[in-house]
């Protein structure tokens, strides 16, 4: 049973701190919160064995690492729109190039068909 | 008297397809934002934007519609997307004359323009491609369409330019749209009015349902919604999508430049 809790603890826990890395941030929470369970568990069914208690405490250290990162990404960073010059550019080339295209179009005839 | 049906069938294509546009102004930008829900964890991707503008040419004036979507600074170096969707239509009955689509996503690269002939009802298609080393290639076709087909971005701003006031809760009503060199038929559903919160304040809004016949994407009628505000502007304010995992969600930050 502890040994299950520990494995499951690992996975998501590193889950954890993968998801807090990458943009998608938000969703670490998730896995966070499984390995805190699992870690709480594991906590609870090795009482007596020392040697258990490493591993579980790395489990609480990554997961408090993810769960540091998530909440600081959450709170400081805002969603800022990046660099769109080059399609503020294409859209005037686009832009001339139609004209030019519908230069011979009446639309006026096509409108009282 | 057999006849009489297909003739008023006919009639009512005639009608939706050269309907008169009471509700898109040139100048009107909408901004939203798109994001992406997991069980509450909302997480911002991209900004969205829809604007129309007058387009001068020697002979007439038309309407541009144009729809971009640009991902925020945080995703650009995993997945970067530029996409630009726009359409020339005519300001009064909004029907679409040339249709271009740049899109750039992640790598990808992909421009498609569609230029209509409404008399002989065709559409002259391009569509240029990059290759992985860098090449680009093209491949020129003509699609015949129906007479009521139109492309991705018209369809949208059509969606908006209809009488939803007369319409009564359940109706259906299917658009053909003109996507990949494809015809597809896109059904809209007037499910309920509803008031909901929006950027622009509490709106009583028309709530659709879309659905794709034949298409694994857009599957259902209640998992993809559309909310428009239930006033003369129709203005789109907010949207879910279902995803094999969690929703995607559209809404509204700004309007500017509303007709009504």
């Amino acid at each position: 049973m502890k040994k299950l809790f520990i494995i499951l603890g690992f996975i998501t826990s590193i889950l954890a701190l993968v998801l807090a890395v990458t943009p998608l941030s938000k969703v670490a929470y998730i896995p966070s919160v499984a390995a805190l369970i699992c870690g709480v568990f594991a906590l609870y069914t090795s009482k007596d064995k020392q040697h258990a208690k490493k591993s579980i405490q790395l489990i609480f250290l990554m997961t408090i690492i993810a769960l540091a990162l998530t909440t600081y990404k959450a709170v400081f960073t805002k969603a800022e729109l990046g660099d769109i010059k080059q399609l503020e550019q294409k859209e005037e080339q686009l832009e001339e190039e139609s004209i030019e295209e519908l230069e011979n179009l009446d639309i006026d005839e096509i409108d009282t068909q | 008297m057999r006849l009489l049906p297909i003739l008023t069938l006919i009639f009512l294509g005639t009608l939706s397809a050269f309907a008169q546009n009471n509700t898109i102004a040139a100048g009107e930008k909408l901004s939203y934002s798109a994001s992406y829900n997991m069980s509450g964890l909302l997480t911002e991707l991209a900004q969205v934007t829809m604007e129309t503008s007058e387009v001068k040419t020697s002979k007439s004036t038309l309407l541009k519609l144009k729809c971009t979507a640009a991902t925020y600074s945080k995703w650009d170096s995993f997945f970067k997307i530029r996409d630009l969707y726009e359409s020339y239509v005519s300001p009064k009955t909004l029907t679409p004359f040339l249709y271009n689509r740049d899109i750039s996503e992640g790598g990808y690269e992909k421009f498609m323009k569609y230029k209509f002939n409404h008399k002989t009802r065709t559409v002259a298609s391009l569509k240029r491609k990059k290759r992985s080393d860098g090449t680009t290639w093209e491949e020129n076709t003509s699609v015949k369409i129906g007479a009521s087909t139109r492309d991705l971005v018209t369809t949208l701003y059509h969606i908006r330019n209809l009488d939803i006031h007369k319409a009564s809760i359940g109706d259906t009503q299917n658009f053909t749209v003109l996507f990949d060199n494809k015809e597809t038929v896109v059904k809209v559903k007037y499910l309920s009015k509803e008031t909901i919160n929006t950027a622009l304040g509490k709106k009583e809004c028309y709530k659709l349902g879309i659905s794709l016949s034949n298409s694994n994407v857009l599957k259902g009628n209640s998992d993809n919604l559309l909310w428009l505000t239930a006033d003369e502007n129709k203005v789109p304010v907010y949207a879910k999508f279902k995803i094999s995992v969690g929703n995607g969600e559209l809404k509204i930050k700004s309007a500017t430049g509303l007709k009504h």
